[in-house]
């Protein structure tokens, strides 16, 4: 990972290069890569964004699973991390979007997991 | 200032421009610095004109002068005909160029520069009023020997009347109020027979939706394509035609492609739109630069083409005639209302390789095409061998509600359409615009959409496919996005907190699209 200046980074995933273009100093990020336009939003500070409707929690993309914090049957409190995510050399933590008790883990440290599919899903 | 031929200092001289030594510039955005740089070439001074919402715009940079005209509003700035003459008196200006939109095609703006002395960039007032009315623009169509869509309001409204005016006019027809509009009424005709069924029904709705049941018959244009011909005209009874573009890429009548030459034009119907064109402009005593737009059917050598209207003025998609035929047209313009004959003949004119131009909108594809305001947080253009961008922007640049939502034209050139094809791919792939949502996500889609590709495109192919286009825009983002938002988010300067550190994108992604 580089920063080129401007907003604009050069990205090495260990197969190819990517230049990315990031801008947006506040709650939203847009980024821009190969034609391609997104925005994300940063999470508001202290209060992690509630979404009660959520059963578990899942991969947005291909990752590495590095750690499982958590176990069938503990409770969780929201926001806190229950699995760590590794994909372009660095670690991702994805966090429990509500407090909960864990039904089931559906992974393991060292699995390759895929977009969609719940990783941890609560009670 | 150094008078020509001094020996110490720069030789200041006529470059092509004519008598013009200052041009003030009555408009806004990319055409307003592409006039600019073509000024700077001939060495005239320039003069920028903005609002309140422009003091820091491009085109006012550009520019060695600047005149302030009022408020944000359009109608309160640039289209005020009197704040802009007294700019341009103010300023010492000897000429106006209107560029395209607001003032451009007003016939009493020109008159009134006509008025003050000022040398207007474009037509006499007297072309603009004779173009500017559509049915006297028919008839003088018609007089000149120009195709029109045929058609006409029989003064003998029996029936028996109405469909001997459907047979003389030809199938498909189109039956339609003549007091009417949105579509109210409107009958097609395919065959003889079906024509006492549908002149009956047509005065029924006329009459319910108009009170009047007069019938206006005309030959229904199926799935036309858009093609004008660029004219030049200058003072010295030259007068040029500079081949076609096709432009039938358009939403709700607003163009979003444009393309030189055009795929379904033979040598010889290319020859003859040209030379209606030149009759056309001839007609209403044209002088600098005019389109005459067309509608085309069918294609190659048994095409029909019928004239729709002319747009007084250069167009938004000039450069790429610009591009496929090697001339300037800017520069063509303030040369020919300087006085000077036109830079080039007839017979110097030709066509080479394929130029295509994308329209760079701020609007959102993925929400109906809905328009975007707001800053610019990052802008950058594509460059290369063959790619031009015309824009009136730059990072930071606030997006008006105000105005059009015309950011910038990436126009670019090959060898041949597929050339073009690619390269413009591949340059819209490279063009970066973040703040705002574009249609460059949905102009990627179009350019590889089967129909384009296989220049197949009417009229009503963005109003019927544009949504599924669309459609096709959402797509995942590779990670090297998220990694590098996360990278921008450690090392952003403006923080807001230290909590933030260690927030990841990962559970707050939305939005993605191609």
């Amino acid at each position: 990972m580089t920063a080129l200046g401007d907003g604009w980074y050069l990205v090495d995933d260990g197969e190819r290069r990517w230049r990315v273009a990031v801008a947006g100093d506040g709650d939203t990020q847009w980024v821009f890569v190969d034609g391609q336009v997104g925005t994300i939003d940063a999470p508001k500070t202290g209060r992690p964004r509630t979404r009660s409707r959520e059963t578990g929690v899942m991969s947005p993309m291909p990752a590495t699973v590095v750690a499982v914090h958590v176990t069938p049957g503990q409770a969780v409190s929201e926001g806190e991390t229950v699995i760590v995510l590794e994909a372009m050399k660095m670690e991702l933590p994805i966090r429990a979007p509500r407090a909960g008790v864990v039904k089931t883990v559906a992974c393991a440290t060292g699995d390759l997991v895929q977009p969609g599919v719940n990783l941890v899903e609560f009670e | 200032m150094t008078p020509a031929g001094h020996s110490s200092g720069p030789v200041h001289r006529s470059l092509g421009g004519g008598g013009i030594r200052r041009l003030l510039i009555a408009n806004r955005g990319e055409i307003a610095v592409r006039i600019i740089r073509a000024c700077r070439e001939l060495g005239i001074e320039t003069v920028a004109v903005y609002s309140d919402a422009d003091a820091e715009a491009p085109h006012v940079r550009a520019a060695d002068r600047a005149v302030h005209v009022g408020p944000a509003p359009a109608r309160d700035s640039y289209l005020d005909a009197a704040k802009v003459i007294a700019a341009a008196r103010a300023s010492g200006a000897d000429a106006i160029h209107p560029g395209y939109g607001f003032l451009s095609e007003r016939a009493h703006f020109a008159k009134a520069c006509e008025e003050a002395g000022l040398v207007f960039v474009g037509p006499p007032s007297s072309s603009l009023e004779r173009m500017g009315s559509k049915i006297g623009a028919r008839r003088l169509m018609i007089d000149a020997g120009v195709p029109v869509v045929p058609g006409e309001t029989p003064a003998d409204q029996s029936d028996a009347a109405l469909e001997a005016a459907i047979a003389r006019i030809g199938f498909p027809a189109l039956i339609k109020p003549s007091a009417g509009g949105g579509g109210i009424g409107m009958k097609i005709v395919r065959t003889a027979a079906e024509g006492p069924a549908a002149v009956a029904a047509a005065r029924r709705e006329a009459k319910a939706a108009f009170g009047d049941s007069t019938l206006y018959v005309e030959r229904l244009i199926e799935r036309p394509r858009h093609v004008e011909i660029q004219v030049f005209a200058d003072g010295h009874g030259n007068i040029v035609h500079i081949f076609e573009r096709e432009c039938s890429a358009q939403r709700r009548h607003q163009k979003m492609v444009e393309e030189s030459p055009c795929p379904a034009l033979s040598a010889s119907v290319r020859h003859a739109m040209g030379q209606a064109a030149i009759a056309a402009a001839r007609a209403v005593g044209y002088r600098n630069a005019g389109t005459c737009e067309f509608l085309l059917e069918g294609e190659g050598d048994t095409a029909r083409f019928y004239f729709l209207e002319m747009n007084t003025r250069l167009q938004v998609e000039h450069p790429v005639t610009e591009c496929v035929v090697g001339v300037d047209l800017v520069r063509a313009q303030l040369a020919v209302a300087g006085g000077e004959p036109l830079p080039f003949t007839q017979e110097s004119l030709t066509q080479r390789g394929h130029a295509i131009e994308c329209r760079i909108y701020a609007e959102d594809p993925a929400q109906g095409f809905i328009p975007q305001a707001g800053p610019l947080l990052l802008y950058r253009e594509p460059q290369g061998p063959g790619i031009r961008v015309d824009s009136g922007v730059t990072t930071g640049t606030a997006i008006s509600v105000h105005y059009d939502p015309m950011l910038a034209k990436l126009i670019v050139w090959g060898e041949s359409r597929e050339a073009a094809r690619v390269k413009a791919l591949a340059a819209l792939r490279d063009f970066a615009v973040l703040g705002i949502r574009t249609n460059i996500p949905f102009l990627i889609q179009l350019l590889q959409h089967e129909q384009f590709i296989a220049a197949a495109i009417d009229t009503g192919f963005l109003d019927r496919e544009g949504a599924a286009i669309a459609e096709t825009t959402v797509a995942e983002l590779p990670a090297a996005a998220l990694a590098a938002v996360a990278e921008h988010r450690r090392i952003s300067p403006k923080r807001p907190s230290a909590a933030e550190a260690d927030t990841d994108p990962f559970s707050t992604l939305r939005n993605w699209r191609v």
